[in-house]
């Protein structure tokens, strides 16, 4: 079906007729979300009630069962229901007329329209971006706010209880509502773009997966409320203190649960739409690396995460059923669970940066005006880390108590991942090599974070080796690697990305300016904040502590003011976005000068992206070769030229 | 490519200063420590190598082929190299190897207890530190105490969630988990006084889960057994058990200089037991083997300990209240 066809065979079901108009209350939105999600929560609620009731336990109202049921799975499935999410699908499944076909909810006329059930992939793109930055500015406060609590040893704003729990929900929020879906927002308005496709291969499964992302946010921060206070057990809520904990812990067990089950139906959406949607001539070996990145991410997506659900089920049915996967006098099997959530987690940092991996693989090609170099290889090296992602996670048990030969063969194969790492590193610099380099925002970005990688790489080298890991091991050492992977590394991605896209997205342009002096104010206090954290913690201080010696206290204090600084630094980011959008140039269709097919068509892009569809003759990269193209738009029946590869 | 040298060698000389003159490492105390520092500066010549490497390239790439905005030129279109990308994924591959061989060896040296060492029961409960001492007539302390010299094997215990044993500048590390045994290799090489902290997190009272660690020589180490032994020591002292069975953890005591706010504060607890309606030993000692029955306002039930009559001996329950009733506030 050509794209006039399918546009036609769109607009002819809704045609004019417009619905008639529900009363206030029916209407899908945030109003019709929340009376439905008080009436599922009562049925939860009476679900339990009864059963127990049935059964004779007491007490009847056992809350800790009824907030589980109640407010932290029936009451988002009602909100979810309310908001309108179900809506095709239950008219379609009841045999009524379905009618989002007229695309009514296609595309965003104002900025209200953000704020409905969306099937527009470029839409969802914007409001995955505009959720997770909610989340990164709270996790960042949170962050601020615990290292005010460590400016000086001993306690001064806190207690304990409260400190843990920050510092948990900054990982929580950070990792898992900020990084992981932010890279998906990223690719949600990329990748359909650069295939080629009017959309993603499921819009209605896209638009639910984006909505379970805010339910997962406001789960981790509702927690907050719960006596007890929030979980407070680190991002890992390892077994058995999880399941000993106060009712905050459920919050995090079931957060993960609804940011997990987002993560793999787009990584699902994002792997039909790749093998299926790709324009004509769009071969796997002429898709740009960014697509190449998110696929081998979408992969590690689906294989990996059903085994942290699995983990988080069970450490949460310890505390509420009293099962004992995890509880020794049941026979349960302690480190049994770090095996599981590891099994997830490890390829889990993996799908925070490869698709950095891509982001950056773009802007450096582009920048230079150059050819990727050796861009097979590239791609190769991406499904290199796939494979060895998967036999790795042991790595974070070297001290764990696991049986003793595990340890050697975990270390071969993570140091052995460096390779597939370096290769991708030296290619970025050779593709640099006798470029025509312009130094502007997103590049500098891509720069910086090849340098803090490095850096982070290097670090885990010695974190690899068993008898270093053994000393370094759950000390701040490892805060200042993760740090140095996920915001020298994951982070400058972002924000290297959101700068790249900034004209495609919004149809203006951002200010050189002020981007730039975001980027050097990132650097600098980025840099002051975790460098000396790799000191401290080799010399003895452990993490996820609210407490520490006197002899860190210096160092201590730079680390504090300089997190402060790193926080600022965000807010030139906000006023350069907010402002630019509001009232920056108009962005031409192709600033970059790109050969990409999102920079074929105009900035933002149409409705349905392309009004034909593009026939692709060549590679994504073809800087410097004389006559070479990627695409062909006009004139829709143009032949394809096998000349140039 | 000489200006590429330079830059490599401008990069070089900081990263290599920054790395030489910090004190990276604690001043090692044990043979392992020593073993690991050697892999350290192993791994870290290669890592300024290919830091200096990558930056050179990059530094100079940016200095070098920087494009002015009006130039709207592309660069040559070079797509591969071959022998390029061989050997920069073998090369690497070496290294890491090399670095992986050199582990493993220092590892199995580092498991090696040797034949017949002295075991050092470690139990870990949330938040204190108990040692045990099987070869000294299952001598029990609250402070670790070490004989300099010889390989010592600690077998580990925990009775509630996961801890972690490490002391920095013995550099060994290893989980304490419920329903698992696991060991630890330690010799140590130096006397001195160490601290023992916790590493993995357990819960309120982990930054305070912290223990001394005494080492000294052979004969010190002897006469502390005999003092121990001979009950002259912390076996019936209410001051040092207020320690050793981890109270300074969590409670504030003035008489012990412990400021720890997980639990209450025990200098005021002649007016909870009053407010109770027992009299102030009843109470203590209520509180210890039974803490959650009375839980003061403002506390959380289930955060203390409640094994405390299976891990003191009676004897050992009636000295730290006496030393808790006398110490607190009339």
């Amino acid at each position: 079906m050509s794209v006039a066809e399918y546009a036609a065979h769109e607009t002819g079901h809704g045609g004019g007729s417009a619905p008639h108009r529900r009363g206030l209350l029916m209407r899908p939105g945030f109003i019709r979300a929340a009376w439905c999600f008080a009436v599922f929560f009562l049925v939860g609620l009476y679900l339990v009630a009864g059963i127990r009731w049935l059964a004779g336990w007491d007490p009847i109202y056992d809350w800790n069962i009824i907030v589980l049921v109640g407010g932290l799975v029936m009451g988002p499935v009602g909100f979810l229901l309310g908001l309108g999410a179900f809506d095709y699908w239950l008219y379609w499944i009841s045999g009524r007329p379905t009618k989002p076909d007229d695309h009514a909810n296609h595309g965003a006329h104002t900025w209200t329209d953000y704020f409905k059930v969306n099937t527009d992939h470029k839409v969802i793109g914007v409001q995955y971006l505009a959720t997770t930055f909610v989340f990164f500015v709270l996790g960042g406060l949170m962050a601020m706010l615990f290292r005010a609590e460590l400016a000086q040893p001993g306690m001064q704003f806190m207690d304990t209880q409260t400190y843990n729990g920050l510092v948990s929900m900054h990982a929580a929020l950070m990792i898992f509502v900020f990084i992981i879906p932010a890279f998906a927002g990223l690719a949600n308005f990329a990748v359909p773009l650069m295939l080629g496709a009017p959309d993603m291969a499921f819009p209605r499964l896209n638009a639910l997966s984006y909505w379970f992302l805010p339910i997962a946010g406001t789960m981790f921060l509702a927690s907050f409320l719960a006596p007890g206070g929030a979980f407070a057990t680190g991002w890992t809520s390892y077994a058995p203190l999880a399941s000993e904990q106060p009712i905050g812990q459920i919050f995090f067990n079931m957060g993960v649960q609804w940011a997990g089950a987002s993560s793999i139906l787009t990584a699902l959406n994002f792997l039909v739409t790749i093998i299926t949607m790709r324009a004509p001539g769009m071969t796997f070996w002429r898709m740009p690396l960014l697509v190449w990145a998110n696929f081998t991410t979408s992969l590690l997506v689906v294989i990996a995460t059903p085994f942290i659900a699995g983990s988080q089920f069970f450490v949460m049915f310890d505390r509420v059923m009293h099962t004992s996967f995890f509880v020794p006098k049941g026979g349960g099997y302690v480190l049994g669970y770090q095996h599981i959530f590891w099994f997830y987690s490890h390829p889990a940092v993996y799908i925070m940066i490869l698709p950095g991996f891509g982001i950056v693989s773009e802007i450096i090609s582009v920048m230079s005006r150059k050819p990727i170099f050796g861009y097979r290889l590239m791609a190769m090296s991406l499904l290199g880390i796939l494979v060895l992602g998967f036999s790795v996670w042991a790595h974070h048990m070297f001290v764990a108590g696991m049986a003793d030969w595990l340890r050697v063969p975990m270390m071969i194969t993570t140091l052995l991942i460096a390779v597939p790492t370096g290769v991708k590193v030296f290619s970025w610099l050779a593709t640099l090599w006798e470029g025509r380099i312009h130094l502007n925002t997103p590049m500098l970005f891509a720069l910086g974070f090849i340098s803090m990688f490095v850096i982070g790489g290097l670090s885990g080298i010695y974190l690899a080796s068993v008898p270093i890991d053994i000393h370094a091991s759950d000390t701040y050492f490892i805060v200042a690697h993760i740090h140095y992977v996920l915001f020298g590394g994951s982070v400058l991605t972002i924000f290297a990305g959101i700068y790249y896209w900034f004209p495609k997205m919004t149809g203006r342009m951002y200010n050189e300016r002020l981007g730039k002096l975001h980027f050097w104010l990132t650097f600098v206090s980025f840099n002051l904040t975790f460098f000396p954290m790799h000191w401290v913690g080799l010399v003895g201080m452990p993490r996820r502590v609210a407490d520490y010696s006197d002899r860190f206290a210096n160092l201590n204090l730079i680390i504090t003011i300089s997190s402060f600084a790193l926080g600022a630094s965000v807010v030139v980011f906000f006023y350069n976005v907010i402002v630019s959008w509001a009232r920056g140039p108009i962005a031409e269709s192709n600033p970059w000068r790109a050969l990409t097919l999102e920079w074929q068509v105009s900035s933002p892009p149409p409705i349905f992206n392309f009004d034909e569809i593009p026939q692709v003759v060549g590679g994504p990269y073809e800087y410097g070769v004389p006559g070479a193209r990627h695409a062909i738009l006009s004139g829709g029946a143009a032949q394809p030229q096998e000349t140039t590869v | 490519m000489v200006r590429m040298a330079l830059i490599g060698i401008a990069v070089a000389i900081p990263v290599t200063l920054v790395a030489v003159l910090i004190p990276w490492l604690p001043t090692s105390a044990s043979k392992q420590m020593d073993r690991i520092e050697f892999v350290f500066w192993f791994a870290t010549i290669i890592c300024i190598a290919i830091f200096s490497l990558v930056m050179a390239v990059l530094l100079y790439s940016v200095l070098s082929f920087r494009a002015p905005p009006e130039d709207l030129s592309d660069g040559p279109s070079i797509h591969g190299n071959t022998t390029l990308e061989i050997a920069w994924t073998v090369v690497p591959a070496i290294l890491v190897i090399a670095i992986g061989v050199l582990s493993a060896i220092v590892l199995s040296q580092n498991g090696n207890a040797g034949t017949n060492p002295m075991v050092v029961k470690v139990t870990a409960q949330q938040f204190a530190w108990r040692f045990e001492y099987p070869a000294s007539k299952n001598l029990k302390s609250g402070t670790l105490v070490l004989p300099l010299g010889d390989p010592i094997k600690f077998q580990f215990k925990a009775l509630d969630v996961i801890h972690s044993f490490w002391i920095p500048q013995m550099g060994q590390k290893q989980d304490l988990v419920p329903g698992i045994d696991t060991s630890l290799v330690i010799t140590p090489t130096r006397t001195g006084t160490f601290s023992l902290v916790c590493t993995e997190l357990c819960g309120l009272g982990h930054a305070t889960m912290r223990a001394v660690v005494n080492v000294v020589s052979k004969d010190d180490f002897a006469a502390w057994v005999e003092k121990q032994q001979s009950g002259g020591g912390s076996g019936a002292s209410g001051a040092a058990l207020f320690a050793s069975a981890g109270c300074s953890g969590c409670h504030a005591f003035t008489p012990a200089g412990s400021a720890a706010a997980i639990g209450p504060n025990l200098d005021n607890v002649a007016a909870s037991a009053a407010k109770a309606g027992q009299s102030t030993e009843e109470y203590v000692k209520e509180s210890i083997v039974n803490p959650n029955k009375i839980v003061a306002p403002g506390y959380a039930p289930g955060v203390m300990p409640g094994n405390f009559a299976d891990t003191l001996s009676a004897k050992e329950i009636d000295a730290l209240v006496q030393y808790v009733v006398t110490g607190a506030k009339k």
